[in-house]
């Protein structure tokens, strides 16, 4: 009796571990995977949307590098148009590669997409790490780049996005998990890199800040690096100090980033923020002696510090927060309305940036 | 002690023996003494008999002188019953008559006490002899190994009509008296016609519980046996074979190599956490391709999926249809290479190993990825020390693969804590087969 009751339970196991079987069988080639995803807005046409999808088609031979094949379709809504894409392809599309999304230039300046930038969250077969990007001239062209370097397609798109392939200050790269975050946090604005489609190659130096529903603001190539800096994201850079006639390149080894929010009593309130740099001279027109190094730090200190609030300034005028300024306030003052205040106080806060320049060496053996 | 009766006992025992062709009844006279020797010449030793008892007997002229030395004579003992002497006899045993005394005079032909080499276990360094096939050898080769009075041999037979003599060995002071018990206890209710070498105890034991996993050792190692004493072991040691048998065993013990300790700290570290991974990729690297590749490719990189995508392009079958012909050609392989001889084995390996795969992958019924998989299932199964436990994990993975097949990537999970909830469910006479993790239940 005991043995009937255990095969009793052990097929009950093994019928309740069924329900969990949620993909079906389906085997790795008989799927199309789709390595990127491109949305434009819709010309000529009474849809709203051109979806574009980049398909790799693996060779069966390892000489030959994978190919791969753009999909395009017009609709109203990316559930319609992939619909209306599965019935041009052969094989299941599998979303599970995807893992850079962009949006083309004009579908970024136009309002109304929580559509489509839900979808993606929605999806459960997208992965929340696919970077999210903004497509110039429009998404179609960036997915139609085939740089020579490539092996898979849009690898390279992965590999200048993910940093495991060029570490640069001028690329900010974007996850869709954090972009959804931004767009829905309070104090907190997204920000997505622009990818500049040229020939045979790309190029990822400019950010477009968003409101919550378009892009407002572009920024460029330096103002980037800066807001890389602010984020603590990148450390290696080449910054530009100019000292009379002579021009020095700091390389940047190490940069920090704090900064904190001052609410005093009766006064206007203010931001602190402290950055922290340390690198060595990398170039310069004139000799630099080691005993001159301080001046040039100095001047490289007031320099940055002018550079920063001119930045910090420039975002706060167009109202937005990509640094997150506003989660900060929320975050330290446990007031109902803080939110309302923070929306009164930042148009008028005032930036108060203080950097520290350390220039360990010249490079040189004098 | 003096019997009347010699005459009946010779009359029946001859009887009862039914005269075999290699039976021999001589008669041996001097001018004193008279003495009979009846023994069945291909299993005792003439030369021990001749060197023994017939050079004194015409040596010594006192009938009475003669009489004290085969009483005093180590390998001779006195009568008891007809039928332990019928068993004797069987065994190699001569029985002499000699005035009303019957004595048994121990020349067992001792064959195949050669010490051979290792060649199931074999070690880089360390040790490279084996056991021999002879019984008392290879009590000599533990006794040499582990020179200790605390060392208890003891002795019982096991087989209803091979009557093997089976030699129990543990150190009085490690040993867990519970477990010697158990041992014994299972010895004895043994019911089996032919007992002839201790891997048959794999069977038996299977008898009672199904076990799937070994749950004792077969070793051909005389310093394996000496370390396991130290710890506390049995040991069965049976007559010819050369294969002792250790208990309890656990997992821990089934994933050890003698060479562990031959090496450096480190180095054994380090082999023993190669040991473990092999083991977990071979029952689980065919299970894990169906369902990664089948279910959830999104676990590659996306080098790997285009690369398993395109080495798969133009292939018939489903992945677990791939898997389950390649598994299949692989284990005929390795169960060829046994049967073979030993002069055709590397070519049919060559054969099947290369050549058919090669070829299987060129004419587009698996692909490449598939045969890479195969072989690393292959290899990383021979890499688990004790040969018994590798062939249970040759039957595992098949286990997997059908959770797998069913359930994708759930399934590997789901399977693999099956098996877990199995060994740990599993005990060795009272030791717990994960004895490193588990402890040992609290004697009821």
């Amino acid at each position: 009796m005991k043995s009937i009751n255990n095969w009793k339970s052990l097929v009950l196991a093994l019928l309740s571990v069924m329900l969990l079987n949620g993909c079906g069988f389906k085997d790795i080639d008989k799927r199309f995977f789709v390595v990127s995803i491109g949305v434009d807005t819709a010309k000529n046409s009474s849809k709203k949307y051109l979806v574009s999808l980049k398909f790799a088609v693996p060779s069966s031979s390892k000489n030959n590098p994978t190919e791969f094949m753009i999909v395009s379709e017009k609709a109203d809504t990316m559930s319609e148009a992939v619909r209306i894409i599965k019935t041009k392809v052969d094989k299941e599309i599998d979303f599970s590669h995807a893992k850079v999304i962009v949006f083309g230039d004009e579908v970024a300046n136009q309002k109304g997409n929580s559509g489509i930038n839900y979808w993606f969250i929605r999806r459960r077969d997208i992965q929340s790490i696919a970077w999210v990007a903004i497509g110039k001239p429009s998404a179609l062209e960036v997915l139609k780049v085939q740089p020579k370097s490539e092996y898979i397609p849009s690898n390279a798109l992965f590999l200048a996005l993910g940093r495991d392939g060029s570490e640069t200050p001028y690329t900010i790269s974007e996850y869709l998990f954090d972009f959804k975050y931004r767009l829905s946090e309070r104090g907190l604005d997204p920000l997505l890199p622009i990818i500049k489609a040229e020939k045979e190659i790309f190029e990822i130096n400019t950010v477009g800040l968003y409101n919550k529903s378009q892009m407002k603001l572009v920024l460029n190539p330096e103002e980037t690096k800066i807001l890389n800096f602010l984020r603590n994201r990148e450390e290696k850079s080449a910054n530009r100090v100019t000292k009379g006639k002579t021009v020095i390149i700091i390389d940047t080894q190490k940069v920090k980033t704090k900064y904190k929010i001052y609410t005093p009593r009766g006064k206007a309130p203010y931001i602190k923020v402290l950055v922290s740099i340390e690198g060595i001279l990398e170039e310069s027109t004139r000799r630099v002696p080691n005993e001159k190094l301080s001046d040039y730090e100095k001047i490289a200190e007031k320099s940055i510090n002018k550079e920063i609030e001119k930045l910090l300034v420039k975002i706060q005028k167009a109202n937005l927060d990509p640094i997150g300024f506003g989660l900060r306030y929320r975050s330290r003052h446990f007031n109902n309305d803080d939110w309302e205040e923070w929306k009164r106080i930042y148009p008028t806060i005032k930036f108060k940036v203080k950097s520290k320049v350390q220039i360990e060496d010249t490079g040189l053996i004098e | 002690m003096p019997t009347n009766n010699v005459q009946s006992i010779k009359e029946s025992l001859i009887h009862k023996l039914q005269q075999p062709e290699d039976l021999v009844f001589k008669e041996n006279h001097t001018k004193e003494k008279y003495m009979e020797v009846l023994y069945i010449k291909s299993i005792s030793d003439e030369d021990v008999l001749l060197e023994n008892v017939l050079k004194p007997f015409f040596e010594i002229t006192s009938s009475k002188e003669f009489l004290d030395f085969l009483q005093s004579h180590p390998k001779a003992s006195e009568y008891e019953c007809e039928q332990k002497t019928i068993d004797m006899v069987m065994r190699g045993v001569a029985i002499l008559f000699y005035q009303d005394f019957v004595f048994l005079f121990d020349c067992k032909m001792d064959r195949n006490n050669a010490v051979m080499d290792t060649t199931v276990e074999t070690t880089i360094q360390g040790p490279q002899a084996g056991f021999s096939e002879s019984l008392p050898v290879n009590l000599g080769l533990i006794r040499q190994r582990y020179p200790n009075v605390s060392l208890k041999v003891e002795s019982t037979t096991v087989g209803n009509l091979s009557k093997t003599k089976v030699m129990i060995l543990h150190d009085t002071k490690f040993v867990d008296p519970d477990t010697l018990k158990r041992v014994k206890k299972f010895l004895d209710a043994i019911d089996i016609d032919m007992f002839q070498t201790g891997e048959q105890l794999f069977d038996i034991i299977k008898k009672s519980n199904r076990a799937l996993f070994p749950l004792m050792l077969v070793t051909e190692r005389p310093d394996r046996v000496a370390i396991n004493l130290a710890s506390g072991k049995v040991i069965l040691l049976v007559h010819g074979s050369s294969y002792a048998v250790i208990l309890p065993t656990v997992m821990k013990d089934l994933m050890s190599s003698m060479e562990d300790i031959y090496q450096t700290y480190w180095i054994a570290k380090f082999l023993q956490i190669l040991r473990y991974t092999a083991f977990n990729i071979s029952i689980i690297l065919p299970g894990l391709y169906v369902a990664v590749s089948s279910y959830n490719p999104e676990l590659f990189r996306v080098h790997l999926a285009m690369s398993i995508a395109g080495s798969r392009t133009g292939i018939p079958y489903p992945s677990f249809v791939e898997v389950l012909l390649m598994l299949f050609m692989m284990e005929l392989l390795t169960e060829a290479s046994i049967r073979l001889p030993k002069a055709i084995g590397p070519t049919a390996t060559t054969v099947g190993g290369l050549i058919l795969g090669q070829s299987a992958a060129e004419a587009g019924l698996v692909s490449n990825i598939m045969i890479v998989i195969v072989s690393f299932v292959a290899i990383s199964n021979f890499v688990v020390p004790i040969n018994a436990f590798s062939f249970t994990i040759r039957v595992l993975k098949y286990f997997i693969l059908l959770l797998a097949t069913i359930f994708g990537l759930v399934g590997v999970v789901i399977g693999f804590f099956m098996l877990l909830a199995y060994m740990v469910k599993l005990d060795s006479f009272g030791e717990p087969f994960l004895t490193i993790i588990q402890s040992k239940p609290s004697k009821e």
